[in-house]
């Protein structure tokens, strides 16, 4: 595993999840999860899918740091999401980052893609469900770790302003 | 109070030297009914023998440790996911449940379920037992409750009223550690001692809860020619909250915590993990290792884990039992196990009200009413979900704090079953695994990943609503536990059959709830996305309409106490009427389960069966012989596999 390729992992993390890179970070299993895919998955997909991600990036770098979002969201659609081989990958990803859990991919893929160990669905560590950023994208904790505190339910949750747009609409 | 499970003590009594000793009391069972026991004989000076058939090391610091991780690892978090799998005593789980098909019992798991309705009902066989992974709501029993027949021609009646049972209660809420106010327990007829309060402040209503509140409250509702208004209702918990100061006369309370480690920052408030089933990962909820722990301290409490109760033998000249055979295992999967027997002057079945009457029955005890097994009863439980116009933040507190409990008693029980309503704070965990199926949908499906899913978590997951409609379920004969030699387990012991079906007084009551929720809905302004699936196993159709109705947890009715030997099998004091050293105790004596979750009920029927287990060992002190011929041959075996 090469510090490159994990660098462009977490890059690639930080566009499905839309948490920073810190945040990524500070679960403290970037690493086993890519270890999760690449064992899974086999080393040629997570080639592959870090390279699609680069070329996506570069078909929608502006002229400034930051990629145009337009752009970007439809060179991951046109290389990534609809591509048979990545987009289960990929979409397997964010639910790794999300759950804390690799859910087993259907046998049309593995048959396809020889990858069989991507089958199973498996929790990385005891730690990764108590790390999986749903919890946090919902203002909770999850069920049974990182306990918010007596009465702190009785509270209105913390969830940033531009996440609670599409339900008030 | 700081109590700690006493190091080895599931360990310290060497079971074949128990062989020779008669004891006071054979409990079968160290769950809260056999705990609450144990803790009172014992401390009234009595020898005790608990009979577990989990294994007995689990409610130490690594034992309990060991539960959490096997939780956090499972790649499926239901209900049974922190327990091991124990062969020699198994136990049901919820993902068990399999629709039955007329003719065609399904025997694939523990309970075999001959139908014609399948239940996930389950129970846990650790050390402990169920109140592991119970969600420890406590409310008492309405007056009524006790009274269905007199009133309603419904159901039976008990050989006991609330006042009866009412000290019972106070003294159960003191053991289980009760947060609550009596202001908002006191309705439908409930009533408290003067000056009476909770041990514990009640648990405030959560976020969700206020927001239903908004728009509930108040809202008509008309029943049988009588109007009411509803209300959201905290609900009395089982678990630690903030002592009340004025308790106890002013001398207030002070709260056990966790019994399996030292109290660093575990074991005190409940500190919202919205994971109370199945597992409290600090132990603010209250276990029944806590009331284990503490009738541990005496030299008086002996504890056989690994002890599957196998066989009740009765003397037929004297009416009384005069031992218990039971299968001592090596090692939870191993088939190597040794048959010992355990002696007393009293003999106390606190196994659960499937597990009694299984051994009974497994045993050739049939009652000489024909009751025993029968007349079944749990709770049904109907779903209805919806999604709520604003961010509620579910999924935040206790798994539920708030409900309704306005139509848990009343006039109409004469035609349809009452009910309680739960607000679960866990969304729609129960009915479609929210959240994480949420998130697969959404990426999946919706093909959402980035700032685009977290918005579509938000909008789908924080604003849903799902309430619980707790259905009561009268007595009936034909609802009942049976055993067959046909059907055993690894140990050889004969597992429970479970014919069940839903009788039409409480599909009304599900009926009911059905537009009741919808009504609910409409004044919420939320989004109902309610839909019963005709494959689910738990699917049943009433007047044209069909309902996903799940099982309840809340085991009753399956040695029924009455006044009356020809029409019950245990009396008030839960002593079976046919031998005279033998109790069954536990939700298996209650003759309506109504509308309460059973436990503080169980909890206080135990304390008052202690005193007459007391009255009775201290009228009889006739010597007892203790070789019968029925003795078993303690010696090593194997099950034939
Ligand atoms: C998911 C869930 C949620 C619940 N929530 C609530 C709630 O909110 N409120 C409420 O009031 N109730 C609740 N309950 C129900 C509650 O847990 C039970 O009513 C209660 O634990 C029953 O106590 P018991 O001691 O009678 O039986 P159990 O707790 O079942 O204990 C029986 C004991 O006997 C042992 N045993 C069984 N067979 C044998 C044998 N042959 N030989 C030796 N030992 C044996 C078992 O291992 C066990 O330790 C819930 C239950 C579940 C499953
Ligand atoms: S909410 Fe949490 S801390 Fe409170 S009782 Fe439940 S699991 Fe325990």
């Amino acid at each position: 595993m090469t510090a490159h390729s994990f660098k462009e992992f977490l890059l690639l993390s930080v566009d499905l999840t839309a948490f920073e890179e810190t945040d990524l970070l500070g679960t403290g299993l970037a690493h086993q999860y890519l270890a999760k895919v690449r064992d899974a998955c086999g080393e040629g997909v997570v080639t592959a899918l870090l390279g699609a991600h680069r070329a996506a990036r570069a078909d929608a770098a502006g002229d400034a740091e930051s990629p145009d979002r337009t752009l970007l969201d439809r060179a991951l659609r046109h290389r990534i999401f609809s591509d048979d081989r990545l987009g289960p990958v990929a979409r397997n990803v964010i639910k790794l980052w999300y759950a804390g859990m690799w859910y087993g991919l259907p046998p049309e893929w593995t048959d396809c893609y020889e990858a069989r160990t991507a089958a199973e669905t498996s929790t990385v560590t005891a730690a990764s469900y108590q790390e999986g950023l749903l919890w946090r994208a919902i203002a909770a904790n999850p069920p049974g770790a990182k306990a918010p505190g007596y009465g702190s339910w009785a509270q209105p949750p913390r969830i940033e302003a531009r996440y609670l747009k599409e339900a008030t609409q | 109070m700081y109590v700690r499970f006493p190091e080895g003590a599931a360990k310290r009594t060497d079971p074949a030297a128990t062989t020779d000793v008669l004891y006071d009391a054979v409990i079968v069972g160290g769950g809260i009914a056999g705990a609450i026991i144990a803790s009172r004989l014992s401390a009234a000076g009595k020898s005790v023998l608990i009979l577990e058939a989990g294994p007995g090391e689990d409610l130490t610091l690594k034992g309990y440790e060991g539960y959490l991780d096997r939780f956090y690892s499972a790649t499926s978090k239901d209900n049974q996911s922190p327990y091991p799998v124990v062969p020699n005593a198994p136990m049901p789980r919820g993902t068990d449940a399999r629709r039955i098909f007329p003719g065609s019992p399904d025997a694939s798991a523990y309970i075999v379920q001959s139908g014609p309705f399948a239940t996930d009902t389950t129970y846990t066989r650790v050390l402990g037992g169920t109140t592991m992974h119970w969600e420890a709501k406590t409310p008492r029993m309405l007056p009524e409750d006790f009274r269905m027949r007199t009133l309603y021609g419904e159901g039976a009646d008990w050989p006991l009223t609330y006042d009866d049972l009412a000290p019972y209660y106070n003294e159960a809420e003191r053991e289980i550690g009760v947060s609550a106010d009596v202001e908002d327990q006191t309705y439908l007829g409930v009533e408290f001692d003067e000056g009476y309060v909770f041990p514990m402040k009640g648990l405030p209503l959560s976020y969700l809860d206020q927001m239903v509140a908004k728009d509930v409250n108040g809202m008509p509702v008309e029943l049988d020619g009588v109007t009411r208004e509803l209300r959201v209702r905290p609900w009395p918990q089982g678990r630690n909250g903030i002592p009340n100061p004025a308790y106890n006369g002013g001398k207030g309370y002070v709260p056990q915590g966790a019994v399996s480690t030292y109290q660093v920052e575990v074991g005190g408030r409940c500190q919202g993990n919205n994971n109370c089933v199945p597992i409290c990962p600090v132990q603010a909820k209250y276990n029944a290792g806590k009331t284990l722990a503490a009738a541990l301290q005496s030299d008086l409490v002996h504890l056989v884990a690994q002890a599957v109760a196998y066989n009740v033998h009765i003397d037929e000249h004297t009416r009384r039992v005069t031992e218990i055979e039971y299968r001592h295992y090596d090692q939870p999967d191993s088939p190597g196990f040794t048959t010992l027997r355990a002696r007393g002057r009293l003999f106390i079945l606190a196994a659960n009200a499937v597990e009694n009457p299984r051994l009974m029955l497994a045993s050739g005890l049939h009652g000489s009413s024909g009751l025993m097994g029968r007349n079944f009863m749990d709770h049904a439980y109907l779903l209805a979900w919806a999604l709520l116009p604003e961010v509620a933040g579910t999924f935040r507190g206790t798994n539920c704090t708030g409900g309704i409990t306005d139509l848990r008693g009343g006039r109409f029980r004469r035609h349809q079953a009452a009910f309680s309503v739960d607000i679960h704070n866990d969304g729609w965990g129960w009915a479609r695994g929210a959240p994480m199926t949420d998130l697969i949908d959404l990426v999946d499906a919706g093909g959402r990943y980035g700032e685009a899913l977290r918005q579509g978590l938000v909008d789908r997951v924080s604003r849903q609503l799902q309430l619980a409609f707790m259905v009561e379920v009268p007595a009936n004969p034909s609802n009942r536990i049976t055993v067959d030699p046909a059907f055993t387990d690894h140990l050889g012991n004969m597992r429970p059959i479970l014919t069940y079906d839903i009788p039409d007084y409480t599909m009304r009551g599900v009926a009911y709830a059905r537009q009741l929720s919808k009504r609910i809905f409409a004044r919420l302004g939320a989004e109902d996305h309610t839909e019963y699936d005709p494959n689910f196993w738990g699917y049943a159709v009433y007047a044209g309409e069909g309902y996903e109705i799940r099982g309840g947890n809340h085991l009753a009715g399956t040695h029924m106490m009455g006044r009356d030997p020809s029409t019950s099998v245990v009396d008030a004091d839960q002593r079976c009427w046919d031998y005279q050293n033998l109790y069954l105790v536990g939700g298996g004596s209650m003759p309506t389960v109504s509308t309460s979750n059973v436990t503080l009920t169980v909890a206080a029927l135990c304390l008052r069966s202690a005193q007459a287990m007391l009255t009775q060992l201290d009228a009889e002190s006739a010597a007892i012989n203790i070789t019968s011929k029925a003795a078993a041959q303690s010696r090593p075996q194997e099950v034939a596999r």
